[in-house]
């Protein structure tokens, strides 16, 4: 078995290693394999572990970098892919017995990219029901267990994403984000996680959840490991509709240059409501960290901030239209809570969802405006540590409000960054928003502050 | 949202949902419509979702 350290090691680290010829892909991934065959027993993390394309794609990985052909930062990069994401030949599920026999005759668009980076693709991750219903006890597909603590959620819905990269079974992992499932994972599990600029990174080939409110972007345990995959997936795709053409910029070279100078705004309404005693203290000493290092922070106001819940009935509309043929014709093929949230949405009326719709224009003006004056908005990523499986299979648990759904409603590029542990050593976790396309700024301020603090470099008892 | 308000809009959506759970449900949806019910939407601003056609993109607009 290979020591811990190599499983925690950084993108740039490893690359380091192939090219000394101290490590190769194949040894590498054949280390992954046996660590996932040792943990996933009991992390549930993975839906399929798909080892003889993880070979190939390491064999491939050591062929180039014989040739010399070492112009990707990923290649020989053991990844996971969330299982809303289509790929050929290889069984997708979108976590549903809808599609528990899915093998999909095409790629994601993300999919294709990775591999055209040199990445080996380890498997795929679990994620809950359709991105949107959580998993059950008795479900088709087990739910992701939390490393940090085994009977609590790794939240969701990449919730297998989040907890392999917090086990050290990949080294990055896709995700995707209709209302925070890339960030609320991240936060919950330690690690950090990148919802980019709507249309940034293609949804070409993903399960739809809400299509306003889809994002895919990627998930890894720090910051820059999120740049390396960004660099990869951001561009152009004539396949998503809502695909932009804005240039891509160097995400990696930048996140050296520090956040002297940058200005931080704090929107204390709304995003403090019901937080945790110990989430608001990690936060606020995570403002203190970064005003050492040279940042200016300031509260600012939104003024439409409470027209974010308006979030929900634009995804519950846009999920019940996505759905409703399966659901009026397999009802029993979708999980109880997940077929209650989509009926749900039919009770919206058109009028209801327009009048969402307005308040969101409202909402990204209002944000828009306030990221004239300041760089990126800081607040807590989700407002508690991850809660015990016993609390969300309460059937009165609910749909708790959370901290990521605004930025959804705006396409705001946000990023969650590890911050603090509580006291019985949950993860918690910075949220950090800047302007539309500008990844590269929201990348500096968490790499920075990341760099200035060792909360990504503990990991948990496995 | 009343309850009775929950299951007069089931009927109108052709949908079923456990007459144990409408509470739940009933939760959630008056959550959702909070902000647009509170919204008079005479008095707002004109911020329709519309589609725009540009030819060509201006520069430093990067509004979404």
């Amino acid at each position: 078995m290979a020591s811990e350290e190599l499983f925690y090691a950084t993108i740039r680290d490893i690359g380091a290693r192939f090219r000394r010829r101290a490590l190769s892909p194949v040894e590498l991934t054949r280390a992954h394999l046996d660590r996932i065959g040792q943990l996933d027993p009991k992390l549930h993390a993975f839906v399929t572990v798909t080892a003889d394309r993880a070979l190939a794609d390491a064999r491939a990985a050591e062929a180039a970098l014989g040739r010399g052909d070492i112009s990707s930062p990923l290649l020989g990069i053991p990844i996971g892919y969330k299982d809303i994401y289509a790929t050929r030949g290889i069984l997708t599920t979108g976590g549903s017995a809808l599609l528990k026999d899915w093998i999909p005759d095409e790629e994601s668009t993300c999919g294709t990219r990775l591999q055209r980076a040199g990445t080996v693709m380890l498997g795929k991750l679990i994620t809950h029901e359709f991105a949107f219903g959580i998993q059950f006890p008795g479900h088709r597909f087990p739910a992701a267990r939390n490393p940090w603590d085994l009977e609590r959620m790794p939240g969701g819905s990449s919730s297998g994403s989040g907890a392999a990269l917090a086990a050290g079974m990949v080294f990055g992992a896709l995700g995707s984000d209709t209302g925070g499932s890339i960030r609320g994972p991240a936060s919950l599990c330690g690690i950090a996680g990148l919802k980019p600029t709507y249309g940034r990174c293609s949804r070409a080939g993903v399960l739809t959840l809400s299509w306003t409110l889809d994002h895919t972007g990627p998930m890894a345990r720090t910051v820059e490991d999120c740049a390396y995959l960004l660099q990869a997936l951001a561009g152009y795709d004539a396949a998503d509709p809502a695909s932009s053409r804005e240039p891509v910029p160097d995400y990696v070279a930048p996140l050296g240059r520090g956040v002297r100078g940058l200005r931080v705004g704090v929107p204390r309404e709304y995003f403090f409501e019901g937080v945790d005693p110990e989430v608001e203290k990690g936060f606020e000493q995570a403002l203190g960290t970064l005003r050492q290092l040279g940042a200016s922070v300031e509260d600012v106001q939104i003024p439409s901030i409470q027209s974010a819940g308006a979030f929900m009935a634009i995804m519950l509309s846009e999920a019940f239209a996505y759905h409703e043929r399966d659901l009026r014709e397999h009802p029993e093929l979708f999980g109880e809570l997940l077929r209650e949230r989509l009926m749900a949405g039919a009770l919206i009326t058109g009028s209801e969802y327009v009048q969402a719709q307005r308040l969101r224009a409202r909402l990204q003006a209002d944000m828009h405006a306030v990221l004239r004056r300041v760089d990126v908005l800081a607040t807590p990523t989700s407002p508690k540590p991850a809660p015990t499986f016993t609390q969300v299979y309460d059937p009165d648990y609910g749909f708790p409000r959370g901290n990521t759904g605004p930025f959804n409603m705006t396409g705001l590029p946000s990023l969650a960054v590890p911050c603090g542990f509580t006291a019985s050593g949950l993860p918690i976790s910075i949220q950090l928003t800047g302007r539309a396309f500008d990844e590269t700024t929201v990348l500096r301020v968490g790499h920075t502050y990341e760099q200035a603090t060792d909360w990504h470099k503990r990991h948990p008892a496995l | 949202m009343t309850l009775e308000e929950v299951r007069d809009r089931m009927k109108a959506a052709r949908v079923e949902i456990a007459e144990n759970r409408l509470e739940v449900v009933r939760r959630l949806l008056t959550d959702a419509l909070r902000p647009i019910q509170a919204m008079d939407s005479r008095a707002q601003r004109t911020l329709e979702p519309a589609v725009t056609f540009d030819t060509v993109r201006a520069r430093g607009d990067r509004g979404q």
